[in-house]
């Protein structure tokens, strides 16, 4: 009989799942590339089309995120989260990049319209539309820059659809540091929000 | 009621995220009906979920692609296909490449022996050299011609030395695209792809093996090195794929099997998870038992451990044991 050998310290405490993908995206595999596409591209795109509002755009994005994946695999570490947080909050970090962009462009093209200058009229409609989606993209740019810790427990609990007791447990944390995480991460947020020179929403400002 | 007062006001923020439980779900909004600041406060945190929604999707094309794949392979190509004893030396060599994108503006980090990343690199260069001379895919660096009566370790050595002292006055670049360049030319070669043209035996580094062989023992060493520097760089490096890994354990085992010789005193040898083998003589029986992890014992024959420190599982005699693990060590030449 064969002595059980001991626990080297090299071997790897993270999901064996993850990890197991990872080495073979090292190593070239390309199947690995598919695998991950299929796991976690459905993640990935959803989480692009809530900040950018366009399929299109989120397939853009989607592309970039798995092409950084498979070309730099070294820029994600198993030791340091899971393969479906890292890949949610690239996801959001280049949606936000890109819905920057975009605003950036409009502005410029519309930059002789004085009308946008101008206060806005109260009353709901397209302006409403432009309105929430300053908030919306101000939102976004303020989650992508919470901490990590925080930013991941929203991501599983808002992008990926789980319970923060699953997110607990898929982040290897107790269930009420999950708990107190979102309420930090969500109170952050909504500061934010309060921040923001208070545009004439009625319903906002009824909500508040 | 204030119990409840505290256990809704936690669970607000995952209230407003819709990450409760069913059951969960249900307590809050009871409380919120009785208690006004948490019903302010689920509004300002459902609000907030509200407008990080954003406004409705725009229209615009639905196609859901599948591009995404093929467009990242544009980025960085799959390790080519090659027959199976090449298949290690093109994985080890993708996952070196990767490894070394991360060495960016830090190429000067020390790594082993007295080399930084881009001096092992350059000794990369060399130590392929001699199979790539071999197959008729040589590099860019001629070879001095190599001085009668020396050993196969100082002639290493020598060549290793001379092209650093080369590489080192190029940029890093230059030396990764010469090394990734002899790599490819070597998976490239018809030997690489053909199993029967690799079965042909030549003489490397002081061993007599099938060319099949010799491209085991590339990847062992690119595999090494690239160990070597992303611990340097603080990144772990995964060990080869299970298939690889099992290639790299049976070539190492058959070496070791031959440098103990008919006369040791028999040593059944594991790898946890894997084969068996009685390492010495066939003689007599078995004196002793060691299982060592496939990882752990490469390195151990990479000379990335030593007899000592090497995490094992061993019963019986423990000379038989030593003897075995000094062994394994001696076979390091990176």
């Amino acid at each position: 009989m064969v002595v059980p050998v001991e626990t080297t310290g090299r071997t790897s405490v993270h999901p064996p799942a993850d990890a197991e993908l990872h080495r073979r995206l090292v190593y070239g595999d390309e199947s690995a590339l598919a695998e991950a596409y299929t796991a976690y591209g459905g993640l990935v795109r959803a989480v692009a089309a809530r900040v950018t509002r366009s399929p299109a755009a989120a397939e853009d994005v989607a592309q970039e995120v798995f092409a950084q994946l498979w070309s730099r695999p070294y820029a994600f570490d198993a030791r340091r989260g899971s393969l479906r947080t890292w890949l949610s909050m690239l996801a959001h970090r280049r949606a936000v990049d890109w819905v920057r962009s975009e605003a950036r462009h409009r502005k410029d093209a519309r930059a002789d319209d004085c009308a946008l200058h101008a206060i806005p009229d109260a009353s709901p409609g397209p302006d409403q539309t432009v309105v929430d989606r300053e908030r919306s993209l101000l939102l976004h740019s303020a989650l992508a820059e919470l901490p990590q810790p925080q930013r991941e427990v929203v991501h599983l609990a808002y992008f990926a659809g789980r319970t923060y007791r699953q997110a607990a447990v898929e982040l290897g944390i107790p269930e009420g540091t999950a708990k107190t995480r979102l309420r930090t991460a969500l109170r952050n947020l909504a500061a934010t929000l309060a921040e923001v020179p208070d545009p004439p929403d009625p319903a906002w400002e009824k909500g508040a | 009621m204030s119990d409840d007062h505290e256990v809704v006001r936690e669970l607000l923020a995952a209230w407003a995220f819709g990450a409760l439980s069913p059951a969960e779900e249900k307590t809050v909004p009871p409380h919120l009906a009785e208690c006004e600041s948490c019903a302010a406060e689920a509004a300002r945190l459902r609000e907030t979920v509200r407008q990080l929604e954003g406004p409705p999707e725009n229209g615009g094309r639905s196609h859901i692609g599948d591009g995404a794949v093929s467009f990242a392979l544009r980025a960085r190509p799959a390790a080519p296909r090659v027959a199976a004893h090449a298949a290690p030396y093109a994985a080890a060599v993708a996952g070196l490449k990767a490894l070394l994108l991360e060495a960016d503006g830090r190429w000067g980090t020390p790594v082993v022996h007295d080399w930084d990343v881009h001096a092992t690199v350059a000794h990369l260069i060399a130590a392929d050299e001699p199979l790539a001379g071999q197959l008729g895919a040589g590099g860019r660096v001629p070879p001095a011609p190599v001085t009668d009566g020396e050993g196969w370790e100082a002639a290493w050595n020598r060549r290793t030395a001379e092209v650093i002292a080369q590489e080192h006055g190029r940029s890093c670049e230059e030396t990764v695209a010469d090394w990734a360049a002899q790599a490819g030319a070597l998976l490239a070669t018809p030997e690489a792809r053909d199993p029967v043209l690799a079965a042909r035996a030549v003489t490397l580094m002081g061993v007599r093996l099938p060319v099949a062989d010799h491209f085991v023992v590339r990847a062992f060493e690119v595999w090494i090195h690239s160990d070597d520097i992303g611990r340097a760089l603080g990144l772990t490096v995964p060990p080869p794929p299970e298939e690889h890994l099992e290639q790299l354990v049976r070539l190492a085992v058959r070496i070791l099997g031959a440098a103990l010789g008919p006369a040791a005193p028999p040593v059944l040898f594991a790898v946890t998870g894997g084969q068996e083998w009685v390492l010495g003589s066939a003689d007599e029986p078995v004196q002793a038992e060691l299982t060592l992890d496939p990882v752990d014992f490469c390195l151990l024959v990479g000379g990335r451990y030593s007899p000592d420190e090497v995490p094992r599982g061993a019963t019986g005699d423990e000379d038989a044991v030593r003897n075995v693990l000094e062994r394994a060590a001696s076979l390091a030449w990176l």
